[in-house]
C-alpha cells in the first residue's frame, strides 16, 4: 500500500509529520531498545516467513498478558478522525488498527507462546485448506462466534460481506478477493454490480456456502497468499439483516472483543465491552479494560506533551497511530520517566525516489542519481534514527525476503551521497549539466528535503529544476501517466509481509495506467514476466525466495527507483498503562493487549 | 422594528446566497478532484468514474449548486437516505450528514466563546474604565502598557505557553478537555478554563484599549461637560453619560467578534485540541470536502450576519439618536 493514510490527500502531510502509516503487514519492534537498530534477532525475526497455524493454533483463548488484571477505560489521543469504519472501507492504518477491536475475519495473526507470529484461523478453525493447486480455499467456521446482537456468525453472513464489496458504495478498501474470485481491475464489479442487495449472488463455482459452517473460495488463478489477504480488516465479517450500506460505515456491528457505543465524527468515539464476544474462540485478542475513550485533533505535539507529562487522566492514556513528535523525542528518550515508557519498532515503508524511466531511459543516469542522492540528511529532516534508517534496497525489513545490508550502491557507506561517483557516470552518459525535473509536496519537511536533494544533485552534476507540488493531491498528479516530472518521492509498504504486495503493483509493467502505483513507469519484460510466473508459486518460502532474486533484478539491472530510507515508529504511553507492546502485525501498539494498572 | 428586522434579514438572505454561489464555483475552480477523497489505494479512472456518479459530481456544476441549494430550502434524497431541510448533504469525507456534524461541534464552539467572551469583556471593560477614570495615573499607564504588550501576543504563542506551565511542567492543571455543561459543569468549566484565560488576555488588551480611548473621548464631549456643569455627581456623569456613549463602537466590535468566534475560533481550537466549528472548518479544507465547506461557510457567514443584526438592533437601545433616526 502507499502511505495513503486519509486519502491520498495528505499522505505525504502524515509520512512527514507523524512517520507512520501502516494497516497490515509485518514489523517488528522492540521495547526499551536504546537509540538505533533493532537488534539483528528483531530483523531474523521480521524477515521470517509467517507460517500458517493449524487448528490447535486457532484456538482461544490468546495467550495471557503477564500482569494483566480487567478494568479501567484508557484514554486514547488521535489526530484524525476514523473516515471509515465500514469493514469493506477500509485500507489505512488507524482504522485497521481500530478495527482488530470491534471486528474479526476469517483469519489473522497472532503470537505463539515462543514470541513466533503466525497466521491462524479467527472466525475460521484453521488457516484454510488449499486443493485445485491452489485455486481453491475452504474455510470452517468456528462454534460459538457471534455479532454484538448475540446472532451467530454463519457462512451466509461471510458470502453477504464479500458480495457487498462488489457494490458501487463500497469505494475504498482493497479489491484482491473480489478480483482473484472475478476478475482484475474493476472488471470484477461487472458479475454483482448492486452487490448482493437485489437478490443475486456470485455463482457457487466461484464463491461457494454449502452450509451455515463452510465457505469455499474458488479462485481463476492459484491464491498461495489468500488467507494473508483474508486477514485484511476490509474482510471483516457483516451481519445481512443489519447491513444498512452506506449508513454502516458509521456504526457497524461489533465481532470483536468491543463494540462501538458513541462515534462524533471527527470529534469522540466510546468502545465499550461486546458481551457477545467469546475469548474462547478468539486466538489474539484480550477484553482487559472496560473501554476506550478517544478524541480526535491532538497533534503529534499535543500527545507526546500530554503523556509525557503523565498527569492526570494521561497516565491510563496513548495514542493508537500518533507517534512521538520528532521534536520531543531527544526530550522523551532523556527523560529518565518518559523513556521507561515507549516502544519502537519498523514500520511496512520503504520512501524511495522514483525516476521517471519514460522520461530518464539511461541506466547510467538513473543510477548517477542513485549514487548522488542524500539518504541520510533526507532522513535527518524526517525523524532522524527514530523516524528510520538509510534504505539499501526497495523491500523493506518488515517483509520477508529483506537482506540486511543489501547496498548495491553503497548507501550505507556513503549515506550521504557520492557525488564523485554520480558526476562520473553522469559525463559517461554524455550528459553532464543534464536538466531534471524535480518535483515535491508543499511541507515543510518536503521544502527542507527539496533542498538538500538540488544540492546533492547540482554536486554531481545535474540542473536541477524544482517543482512545487500540492500535497494534497501529491498521489494523484504523480500517479498520471504523463505528469511532467523526472524525479519525485513515494512510500510503499506491504498489505501483508509478502513481496507480492510489493513488487508487482510498484514494478508491473502491464500496470501502467493513470491513478496506478507503478510510479517510475518500470514496464521490463522479465520484470513482467516474472511478477507473472511467481505470483502463481503456491510455495510462500519458494515465491519469497524468487521475489528476492527479483527485487535484486530490478534494483541492481533496472533501478527505477533510488531506495532512500525505511520508516520506524516511536511511541509513549502513560505510567498506568499495562501490556503495551509494539506489534509486529499492526506496525503499532497493539490495542488488544493494554490493560489498565491498579 | 419588525420591519428593520425583515429588511435586515432579507438583506443577510442575499448576502448569504451571494457566498454560497461564490464558495461552491470557487470550489470547483482549484485543480484537486473531490472524488479523490472517496478513492482510495486502487483509485483507477474506472473507480473514479464511479465515484463521481455517486457524489453526484459528473453533473455540471450549475446542476449541482442548484440542487445542493434547493437542498437548504427543500431537503433531498440521498443514496444514504433522505435529508430534511435544512440539508447540507453529507460529507465526502465520512458520509455524515453535514449539518449535524455542524450541530454536533457547535457546543463546543458556544462553551468556547461564550465563556471567554464573558472573562475578555468583564476584564477588558473593566480595566479599560479604571484607566480612563484614572487617566494619566501609574494605574492608567499601567493597563496601557500591559494591554499593548498582551494584545500584540498570539493565541498560538501563549497558548503553549501556559499549557507548558500549568500542564506539562507543573501538572497544576489537566489538559483543556471539553465536557458538555449538561454532563458536567464542573468539568466544563475546569476543561475550557485554560483556553478561555489564554483567548481573554488576547482580547482583553483589546477591549481595554478600545474602552480607555472611546471613555475617555465621550468624557470630552460637551453634554459630559454640560452634566458636570450642572452639578452632577463625578460617577453619575461618567456612568450615565460617558460609559453609555462609549458603548456603541465597543459593541459594533463585540458584536463582529462573537459572529467569528460563534464561526469556530481556529487557532483556539487547534491549539488547544478542541473539535468546533473552526476545527471543522480547517479539516473540510483539507480534505477538499464540498458540502462541509459549503456547511460550514454558511455557518459562520449566518453567525456573522445575525450578530451584525443584533448590533444594529443594539444601537437603538443604547443611543437614543439612533432610535430617532
Amino acid at each position: 500500500m502507499n502511505i495513503a493514510k486519509k486519502r491520498r490527500a495528505r499522505a505525504i502531510v502524515v509520512a512527514l509529520a507523524a512517520g507512520s502509516l501502516a494497516l497490515t503487514g509485518c514489523s517488528s519492534g522492540s521495547k526499551n531498545t536504546s537509540e538505533g537498530s533493532n537488534t539483528d534477532a528483531d530483523a531474523a525475526k521480521q524477515q521470517a516467513v509467517i507460517p500458517l497455524g493449524d487448528a490447535a493454533a486457532s484456538q482461544g483463548p490468546a495467550v495471557e498478558v503477564p500482569g494483566a488484571k480487567p478494568g479501567g477505560t484508557i484514554r486514547v489521543y488521535q489526530r484524525d478522525n476514523f473516515d471509515h469504519l465500514d469493514p469493506a472501507q477500509i485500507y489505512v492504518s488507524d482504522e485497521g488498527l481500530l478495527a482488530t477491536l470491534y471486528t474479526r475475519q476469517l483469519t489473522t495473526y497472532k503470537t505463539d507462546k515462543n514470541g513466533k507470529k503466525v497466521l491462524v484461523g479467527d472466525l475460521a478453525t484453521d488457516s484454510g485448506t488449499v486443493s485445485d493447486g491452489g485455486k481453491t480455499w475452504k474455510f470452517t467456521l468456528k462454534d460459538g462466534i457471534k455479532f454484538e446482537d448475540g446472532k451467530p456468525i454463519t457462512s451466509a453472513d461471510i458470502r453477504h460481506s464479500i458480495e457487498r464489496m462488489y457494490a458501487k458504495f463500497i469505494t475504498d478498501g482493497p479489491t484482491y478477493v473480489q478480483q482473484w474470485l472475478s476478475g482484475g481491475g474493476t472488471e470484477y464489479r461487472k458479475a454483482l454490480p448492486d452487490g448482493p442487495y437485489k437478490g443475486k449472488h456470485l455463482p457457487d463455482s466461484t464463491l461457494e456456502t454449502p452450509d451455515d459452517k463452510t465457505v469455499v473460495f474458488h479462485f481463476k488463478d492459484p491464491q498461495p497468499d489468500a488467507p494473508f489477504a483474508l486477514a485484511m480488516a476490509a474482510y471483516g465479517v457483516v451481519q445481512k439483516s443489519k447491513d444498512t450500506k452506506e449508513k454502516y460505515d458509521a456504526a457497524p456491528q461489533a465481532t470483536g472483543p468491543y463494540k462501538i457505543e458513541s462515534f462524533k465524527p471527527g470529534k469522540s468515539m466510546k468502545l465499550v465491552k461486546n458481551e457477545n464476544w467469546d475469548a474462547k474462540t478468539d486466538p489474539f485478542r484480550h477484553q482487559y479494560v472496560d473501554g476506550f475513550d478517544i478524541t480526535f485533533n491532538h497533534q503529534a505535539s499535543d500527545s507526546t506533551k500530554r503523556l509525557m507529562a503523565d498527569h492526570g487522566e494521561a497516565k491510563t492514556a496513548l495514542s493508537f497511530t500518533n507517534a512521538v513528535d520528532p521534536l520531543q523525542t531527544r526530550e522523551v528518550l532523556q527523560d529518565a520517566d518518559a523513556s521507561k515508557r515507549v516502544v519502537k519498532g519498523y514500520q511496512p515503508y520503504v520512501w524511495q525516489m522514483n525516476m521517471n524511466m519514460d522520461r530518464i531511459k539511461d541506466k547510467k543516469i538513473r543510477d548517477a542519481i542513485t549514487y548522488a542522492m542524500p539518504n541520510k540528511q533526507i532522513l535527518g529532516l524526517n525523524g532522524g534514527s527514530y523516524g528510520g534508517e538509510v534504505a539499501g534496497g526497495l523491500m523493506a525489513p518488515t517483509l520477508a525476503g529483506y537482506e540486511k545490508g543489501y547496498d548495491p550502491y553503497g548507501k550505507l557507506k556513503k549515506p550521504n551521497g557520492d557525488p564523485e561517483k554520480a558526476k562520473k557516470l553522469l559525463k559517461e552518459a554524455g550528459k553532464t549539466n543534464m536538466k531534471i525535473v524535480y518535483a515535491y509536496a508543499n511541507t515543510e519537511a518536503n521544502q527542507k528535503v527539496s533542498v538538500v536533494v538540488e544540492d546533492a544533485l547540482t554536486k554531481a552534476g545535474f540542473d536541477v529544476q524544482k517543482k512545487e507540488v500540492d500535497s494534497a493531491s501529491w498521489y494523484a498528479q504523480m500517479g498520471k501517466v504523463k505528469n511532467g516530472f523526472d524525479l519525485y518521492m513515494t512510500g510503499w509498504g506491504q498489505d501483508w509481509p509478502s513481496a507480492s504486495t510489493v513488487i508487482p503493483p510498484s514494478y508491473d509493467g502491464t500496470q501502467i495506467a493513470d491513478g496506478a502505483s507503478n510510479y517510475s513507469h518500470i514496464n521490463d519484460e522479465h520484470v513482467n514476466s516474472e511478477i507473472k510466473r511467481i505470483s502463481r508459486i503456491t510455495d510462500i518460502k519458494e515465491s519469497t525466495k524468487e521475489w528476492q532474486k527479483l527485487h535484486h533484478y530490478i534494483v541492481e539491472k533496472v533501478n527505477p527507483a533510488a531506495p532512500v530510507y525505511y520508516t520506524k515508529q516511536l511511541q509513549i504511553y502513560g505510567s498506568k498503562i499495562g501490556g503495551a507492546e509494539y506489534s509486529d502485525t499492526i506496525n503499532y501498539i497493539d490495542p488488544t493487549r493494554l490493560y489498565v494498572k491498579k | 422594528m419588525l420591519q428593520f428586522f425583515l429588511r435586515r434579514t432579507l438583506g443577510a438572505a442575499v448576502i448569504l446566497i451571494l457566498i454560497s454561489a461564490f464558495t461552491f464555483f470557487l470550489f470547483f475552480s482549484i485543480p484537486q478532484d473531490p472524488a479523490l477523497l472517496a478513492c482510495g489505494k486502487n483509485c483507477t479512472p474506472d473507480s473514479l468514474k464511479i465515484i463521481h456518479e455517486n457524489l453526484g459530481l459528473d453533473k455540471p456544476v450549475p446542476v449541482q449548486y442548484l440542487e445542493f441549494m434547493r437542498g437548504i430550502v427543500m431537503g433531498r434524497d440521498f443514496a444514504v437516505g433522505p435529508c430534511p431541510a435544512p440539508c447540507f448533504g453529507y460529507s465526502f469525507a465520512n458520509n455524515q450528514p453535514i449539518f449535524d456534524t455542524i450541530l454536533d461541534r457547535f457546543p463546543t464552539t458556544v462553551s468556547l466563546t461564550v465563556g471567554g467572551a464573558a472573562v475578555f469583556l468583564t476584564l477588558g471593560l473593566g480595566a479599560g474604565m479604571l484607566a480612563a477614570w484614572k487617566r494619566g495615573s501609574l494605574i492608567d499607564k499601567s493597563f496601557s502598557s500591559a494591554s499593548l504588550v498582551l494584545s500584540s501576543m498570539q493565541i498560538y504563542f501563549l497558548g503553549p505557553v501556559v499549557l507548558g506551565a500549568l500542564v506539562y511542567s507543573t501538572n497544576l492543571m489537566d489538559s483543556p478537555k471539553y465536557t458538555a455543561f449538561t454532563e458536567n459543569p464542573a468539568a466544563w468549566f475546569v476543561g475550557l478554563l485554560i483556553p478561555w484565560m489564554v483567548m481573554a488576555t488576547i482580547f482583553t488588551a483589546n477591549y481595554t484599549r478600545m474602552s480607555r480611548s472611546t471613555l475617555i473621548e465621550q468624557l470630552q464631549e460637551e453634554h459630559v461637560r454640560t452634566a458636570k456643569a450642572k452639578g452632577m455627581s463625578g460617577k453619575t456623569v461618567f456612568f450615565r453619560y460617558a460609559w453609555r456613549g462609549s458603548l456603541i463602537p465597543i459593541v459594533t466590535i463585540f458584536g463582529m467578534d462573537l459572529g467569528s468566534l460563534f464561526g469556530g475560533a481556529m487557532i483556539t481550537e487547534q491549539t488547544f485540541s478542541l473539535a468546533g466549528i473552526g476545527r471543522l472548518a480547517v479539516d473540510s479544507v483539507i480534505k477538499t470536502d464540498l458540502p462541509m465547506i459549503m456547511g460550514v461557510m454558511l455557518f459562520t457567514a449566518t453567525m456573522i450576519l445575525f450578530f451584525n443584526v443584533i448590533v444594529d438592533a443594539a444601537y437603538a437601545f443604547i443611543d437614543p439618536r439612533v432610535r430617532l433616526s
